[in-house]
């Protein structure tokens, strides 16, 4: 039993959370962070295989100091006890985790479900040759495990970063374990490893964006809006740091970090003006702010309106400081977005809800101007207080009326987050299902369709159908050809869902000329 | 049939899928397995993430169920909708419009002020109301300034107050209370920013900072061996290959234009053998005439050889119609080609005078037409012959070689046009002769002789230049002037200088202080003082009014010498260390300089000087040569790229200063010009043009220049030739005089020709390609025919660094 004085940052231990059915559960957790207000100790806990959007700081009488793991200065022994997880779709969770948690020593350890004493990485820079030796991961498919990037996590979802059983060569890198080491050990480690297939996984999208052995040291890449490169995922940004923002008649709670200024991040609530999105320190100055700024609708054109759903377009080169506001509220709602470059290259689509106190902003998503890989999006975000309502999915339809608009096929800039990966996967879903369902049969032959038709009817990227109808189990091969089979439990899904998504965008009701920004110099 | 005999194909989305319903389905298990032909596509999810509980939950949830079951939702944290004071706050309605709202984004930016007052403010406020009354908008307007005024650095009250337009304890107040606030503040700002990236890269991992402006990276493909460090190199590659096809070009352009002046010369020579002109006296005669004609039009377009169509037309020549000009020129060219003299050499550093330096560009090479391997000195344009010419230059290291990067410019054909026998000389010498006498308002007192510059930063710069009559000029005094030119002229002024020994010589090289003063006072002499009011105003300062007979163009010489003894002095490469915008910039100033001049010349002329007026504080020379000294490194550098990249005028023009100089000193001394004397004299003097070219030279080289004032000595044209003489001496005497520290560097050289000074001459001797085409040294160079073996003599020094002299 340790003393609540000794829990530190690193430390492991079940913390007392409640969930969604009110039940008590003691999920083990990873303390990130621990001030002291007036005498009571806080802990920022991590609960480890759950989002970062639940951490929280709790008092010490919600950590279950009897289970306590102290961090480990050194990771001697690469024991790897945890064994494979039981989830079936992603097989290599074992191996994943965290190396960008520089700041601290024994950050990290994965599963920490699965290892009953979590061993620490203190390592985090080793080569791969070392990495490529390491036994007892025998699931690990070589060519996605082995590169390590200290700080260089474009390659991410192909490319999985060092495990915490790694044997540590403890000697050679550890010096260089500063927060943001230089990438010479990156390069190495990419260079170690000429054979190594980039694509090792068929129809990555994601990742020829991104310049990881030769790109930049530290900045994230300049296209789109989401990190993939985690290197500047220190401490800092892991931990929300404001702690309610208002906005209009809403309180949020912030779930990641936002880089509002950093004087405000003390306050017990960020005041945002609901229509500009400034951000004021105070009611007394938000009111003062109010008497001063006569929006009552996002500042742009309109493109969209049905009913009270409407649609505003803001460009992020001339209306810079609406667009980095929103910038900054929906960084507190997107873990993976990044605020590190301007927003010109991006266009900004607001759907709002009119009352008659204006156009009250739901969500928005930002798309870039050009885009090289096909992205139709970048962020995409329907705000705390009116999600599950059906206003995210009406935010990805829109999005893919625009590209319909424009004669493309897009998909949204990953990574996605759980919940993007969600409503996409529902959107994906009930607009292939929808198409397939319709199908008529000809002259008595069974209906038939392309995947290319698919793709060009939805405007949605081939590779996303593909992964739908996969997803959806839907294709299956027969007789030496590939067929689409619709279960009646498939139909009779999609049915129910389709009763309940009665938001739905009226192309009629676009008024929208895409531009070609490619002739229009930078931006 | 064994489904596993046989391998899918892979999946072709262009292929068309049946889709199978119902009770059409085939059972499952007939499928075969796809997994090898449909790799499992990603999810686009970060792998740690995905595998987080809630959301495998929620998949597993999904494909269970085929919908999403409420406890199976990812949990979020909570978000209330329940601020009861909205309306309170957000007052008023707002009507949705018929239309789609379109917005300007110029009107975003209303001119609210970015502070939004606080509780803390407010009570200020409160306390501040009971004595004045200032409304909140006003008070945000107040510390929005502040505070975009201030930096780190918080304004100053002072600044406070011209900030902002308020009553004076109201600022106070609000300053006072806004110091404490701000000291208070924990950010940088009251108005809460983002913060900014920091160039120096040290915030490139502050999580704080956002919205950092994006580099413009070029787009290359990845994975390519073109990346952004190879395209630089193309372009780069790209660039000099341009660079060489204009070379190319030029050279070709030359080359042409040689061969049309060979022509030409040949035809001039034919021309002249049927008229028998076997002595050159036609020749002459149509030198002569003609500057009497150009007098007509502008200098600046004498160079032009165009306007010569108009003036004669004896000779018809399609391509050259001004052919009398061309047939000097073409004597002269032939008669250099084969041995090459460069001895023209002296350099008189061509301070711009009337107009702008032709810069040759490309656009006015067909201007050039008749100047032949000149052409390779274009600006920018490194002589690709230069090379060779090195390799055998007798020179060896003093050898003048063109330097990349320096811009060479084109000659001042329109100083060189106007030769002596002009009738109207004295206007034109007016604008040539760079020093007068000078007068400063503090101290008040006369320098003497001097020319000015703007040097960097608007300085003004006196480049004074000692003649023997220094001691008898710094008696002048303003006042003196003043009441001079008030009275009569036969107010008599008792010199204490009077002539030193003179009278063994045939000249006098000094005049009496009365003797100046009645010439200054005869506009003879002319003086240049500042405008008591603003010695800074460059409009209108200069007032520099130049008599011929006065001042010579020789001592550009020495000014321009020093200059380029003092870059070398420290160390610094004469032409290299001046880039082209320095030169350009430097050039613009001087031109409009000149312009001033110019217009306050000719409104000098008008008021016939009535205004002007000496200092009469002689003080120790010691402390006038202050300005001198002022002479930075960068105007040192111009001085001396403006004597490499002058078109250094022939020895011709340098003759013909002298003779002017000694016209003037005879006597013939009428603002209104020198009329016919000048031609006699001229006549006279082409006897002696050798002789000075070879003094000129060798002073170059001696560092003891010319620069003396001959033209204040009485003698007679036919003592020229002694004259001369005197004049050397009098050099000595001067540079003696002379107290700038500059000046005693050359001084210290006299002995021993420094390399600088060796390579000063050389660089005249190639300038003087230019001239040698110019029409009216060509007269001169006639002249010369008679002084062949002291000019080969000179050769030594000078005669080869020609750059592709091609016939």
């Amino acid at each position: 039993m340790a003393e609540v004085g000794e829990v530190t940052e690193g430390c492991r231990l079940p913390v007392l959370r409640r969930n969604q059915d009110n039940e008590d559960e003691w999920p083990l957790a990873e303390i990130l962070s621990v001030k002291d207000i007036s005498g009571r100790k806080l802990f920022y806990v991590h609960y480890i295989d759950f989002n970062k959007r639940l951490d929280e700081w709790v008092t010490h009488d919600r950590l279950d100091l009897k289970k306590i793991q102290f961090p480990k200065k050194e990771a001697k022994t690469p024991t790897k006890n945890g064994l494979p997880g039981s989830r079936p779709s992603s097989p290599e969770r074992e191996v994943r985790k965290t190396l960008d948690l520089s700041l601290q020593p024994a950050s990290t350890p994965a599963s920490g479900k699965t290892l009953p004493i979590p061993v620490q990485i203190t390592l985090r820079f080793n080569l791969p040759k070392e990495r490529e030796a390491v036994p007892g991961e025998p699931d690990q498919p070589l060519s996605s495990s082995s590169c390590v990037q200290p700080n260089h996590r474009t390659t991410k979802r192909k490319v999985e970063v060092v495990s915490p059983a790694t044997p540590v060569p403890a000697s050679t890198e550890t010096t260089q374990a500063s927060v943001f080491p230089q990438n010479g050990s990156a390069r190495r480690a990419v260079a170690a490893q000429p054979g190594r297939k980039r694509k090792s996984n068929c129809l990555g999208t994601d990742e020829d964006s991104q310049d990881s052995s030769d790109g930049i040291p530290s900045a994230p890449r300049m296209t789109g809006s989401l990190v993939s490169d985690r290197s500047h995922d220190d401490i800092i940004t892991r931990m929300k740091n404001i702690e309610c923002i208002e906005l209009g008649r809403h309180r949020l709670k912030p779930w990641y970090f936002s880089p509002y200024p950093q004087e405000l991040t003390t306050l017990p609530v960020l005041y945002l003006c609901e229509f500009c999105l400034k951000y004021v320190k105070s009611l007394k100055c938000l009111q003062r702010h109010l008497t001063k700024c006569d929006l009552r609708h996002p500042p742009g054109n309109e493109i969209y309106r049905k009913g009270t759903i409407s649609f505003f377009e803001i460009d992020g080169r001339k209306n810079k400081s609406y667009s980095q506001n929103l910038c900054l509220l929906a960084k507190c709602f997107l873990d993976h977005k990044t605020l590190y470059y301007d927003t010109d290259p991006f266009l900004f689509y607001v759907m709002t809800e009119y009352d008659c106190k204006g156009f009250h902003i739901v969500g928005y998503f930002s798309k870039e101007k050009e885009s090289t890989e096909d992205y139709n999006v970048a962020c995409i975000l329907t705000l705390p207080p009116y999600q599950r309502r059906g206003y995210g999915k009406l935010l990805i339809e829109f999005s893919y009326e625009l590209s319909k608009v424009e004669g493309k096929t897009g998909t949204p800039e990953k990574p996605l987050s759980d919940l993007g990966l969600l409503s996409y996967r529902s959107y994906w879903s009930q607009t292939i299902l929808e198409i397939l369902m319709n199908l008529k049969s000809e002259n008595g032959e069974r209906p038939q369709i392309t995947i290319n038709e698919i793709s060009e009817i939805t405007s949605i990227k081939k590779e996303d159908v593909i992964s739908t109808l996969q997803y959806l189990n839907l294709i299956n091969y027969y007789k030496g050809q590939y067929i689409l089979t619709l279960s009646e439990d498939i139909v009779d899904g999609h049915e129910r869902a389709m009763l309940k998504r009665i938001l739905r965008i009226d192309s009629k009701c676009l008024h929208f000329t895409p531009k070609d920004w490619s002739k229009r110099g930078k931006w | 049939m064994s489904k596993l005999s046989f391998r899918a194909r892979a999946l072709d989305a262009a292929k068309p899928l049946p889709i199978y319903r119902g009770k059409d389905m085939p059972d499952l298990n007939d499928c075969v397995s796809i997994n090898r032909a449909v790799p499992q596509m990603p999810t686009g999810m970060e792998k740690e993430e995905e595998s987080e509980h809630h959301l495998q939950r929620a998949i597993s949830a999904q494909q269970v169920f085929r919908e999403k079951k409420e406890s199976m939702v990812i949990p979020v944290p909570e978000a209330e909708s329940n601020v009861n004071y909205y309306n309170r706050l957000y007052k008023g309605e707002f009507k949705q419009p018929k239309q789609f709202i379109h917005i300007q984004p110029f009107n975003l930016d209303n001119e609210q002020p970015d502070y939004d007052m606080d509780s803390e403010d407010e009570t200020l406020l409160n306390r501040l109301n009971r004595k004045m009354e200032i409304k909140p908008l006003q008070f945000e307007i107040m510390i929005d300034r502040l505070e975009k005024a201030s930096s780190n650095q918080l304004v100053t009250l002072q600044e406070a107050k011209l900030l902002l337009n308020e009553d004076d304890y109201l600022i106070k107040a609000v300053y006072d209370y806004w110091v404490r606030k701000r000291k208070n503040c924990r950010g940088p700002s009251l108005i809460p920013q983002i913060k900014q990236e920091k160039r120096d890269g040290s915030t490139n991992n502050d999580p704080y900072v956002a919205f950092r402006r994006r580099t413009e990276k070029m787009q290359t493909r990845k994975n390519r061996k073109n990346d952004e460090a190879s395209y630089e190199k193309m372009l780069k590659l790209r660039r000099e290959f341009s660079r060489a096809i204009t070379i190319l070009e030029m050279i070709k352009r030359r080359e042409k234009t040689k061969r049309e002046l060979l022509h030409l010369t040949l035809e001039v020579v034919e021309k002249r053998y049927h008229l028998g002109d076997y002595g050159g006296e036609i020749l002459n005669e149509v030198k002569l005439n003609r500057p009497d004609k150009e007098m007509s039009t502008t200098p600046a377009t004498l160079h032009n050889g165009n306007h010569h169509k108009i003036q004669e037309c004896k000779v018809k020549h399609p391509h050259h119609p001004s052919l009398k000009e061309d047939v000097s020129d073409v004597v002269r060219q032939k008669k250099k080609y084969p041995k090459k003299p460069k001895i023209e050499s002296v350099i008189t550093p061509q301070q711009p005078t009337t107009e702008p330096l032709p810069v040759i560009s490309k656009s006015d090479i067909k201007q050039y037409d008749f100047h032949s391997s000149d052409e390779d000195e274009f600006p920018q344009v490194p002589s690709p012959v230069s090379e060779p010419e090195e390799e055998n230059d007798p020179d060896g290291p003093c050898a003048f070689r063109r330097r990349a990067g320096c811009q060479y410019y084109a000659p001042r054909l329109d100083q060189t046009n106007y030769s002596c026998e002009n009738s109207e000389l004295a206007e034109l010498d007016k604008l040539r002769y760079r020093h007068c006498l000078t007068t400063l308002t503090v101290p008040r007192r006369c320098i003497g002789f001097a020319r000015r510059r703007i040097g960097r930063g608007g300085r003004v710069i006196m480049d004074r230049i000692s003649t023997e009559h220094d001691p008898v000029l710094k008696q002048i005094d303003p006042e003196m002037l003043n009441s001079f030119s008030s009275s009569s002229q036969t107010v008599d002024f008792s010199s204490n200088f009077s002539r030193t020994n003179a009278s063994n010589k045939h000249c006098e090289n000094r005049l009496s202080l009365s003797e100046i003063l009645s010439n200054i006072r005869s506009c003879r002499l002319q003086c240049f003082q500042p405008r008591l009011l603003n010695l800074q105003d460059s409009d209108s300062e200069e007032c520099t009014s130049r008599k011929p007979g006065q001042t010579v163009n020789n001592k550009r010489v020495s000014a321009a010498s020093v200059a380029l003894l003092n870059t070398s002095k420290n160390g610094i490469s004469v032409t290299g260390g001046i880039t082209e915008e320095q030169f350009q910039t430097h050039q613009q100033q001087l031109v409009q300089m000149q312009r001033q001049q110019l217009a306050q010349l000719q409104q000098k002329q008008q008021s016939q000087h009535s205004s002007q007026q000496t200092h009469p504080k002689a003080q120790g020379s010691s402390t006038s040569d202050c300005m001198s000294k002022t002479l930075d490194s960068a105007s040192a550098h111009f001085a001396a790229s403006a004597v490499v990249s002058a078109p250094a005028p022939s020895r011709s023009e340098v003759t013909k200063e002298q003779n002017t100089s000694h016209n003037n000193i005879n006597g013939v001394v009428q603002p209104s010009g020198t009329s016919k004397t000048l031609y006699s004299t001229n006549m006279a003097l082409s006897s002696s043009p050798g002789i000075s070219a070879v003094q000129l030279v060798r002073t170059v080289g001696h560092s003891t220049t010319n620069h003396l004032i001959p033209a204040l000595c009485t003698s007679s044209p036919q003592t020229l030739p002694m004259n001369n003489s005197c004049l050397t001496n009098a050099v000595h005497l001067n540079n003696v005089s002379v107290v700038s520290p500059v000046n005693v560097h050359i001084n210290a050289r006299t002995s021993a020709p420094s390399p600088t000074a060796l390579k000063l001459a050389t660089v005249a001797a190639s300038m003087d390609r230019v001239p040698k085409v110019t029409p009216s040294s060509a007269i001169s160079s006639i002249a010369r025919e008679n002084h062949e073996p002291e000019r080969l003599g000179l050769n030594g020094i000078a005669e080869t660094t020609v750059a592709m002299e091609v016939t």
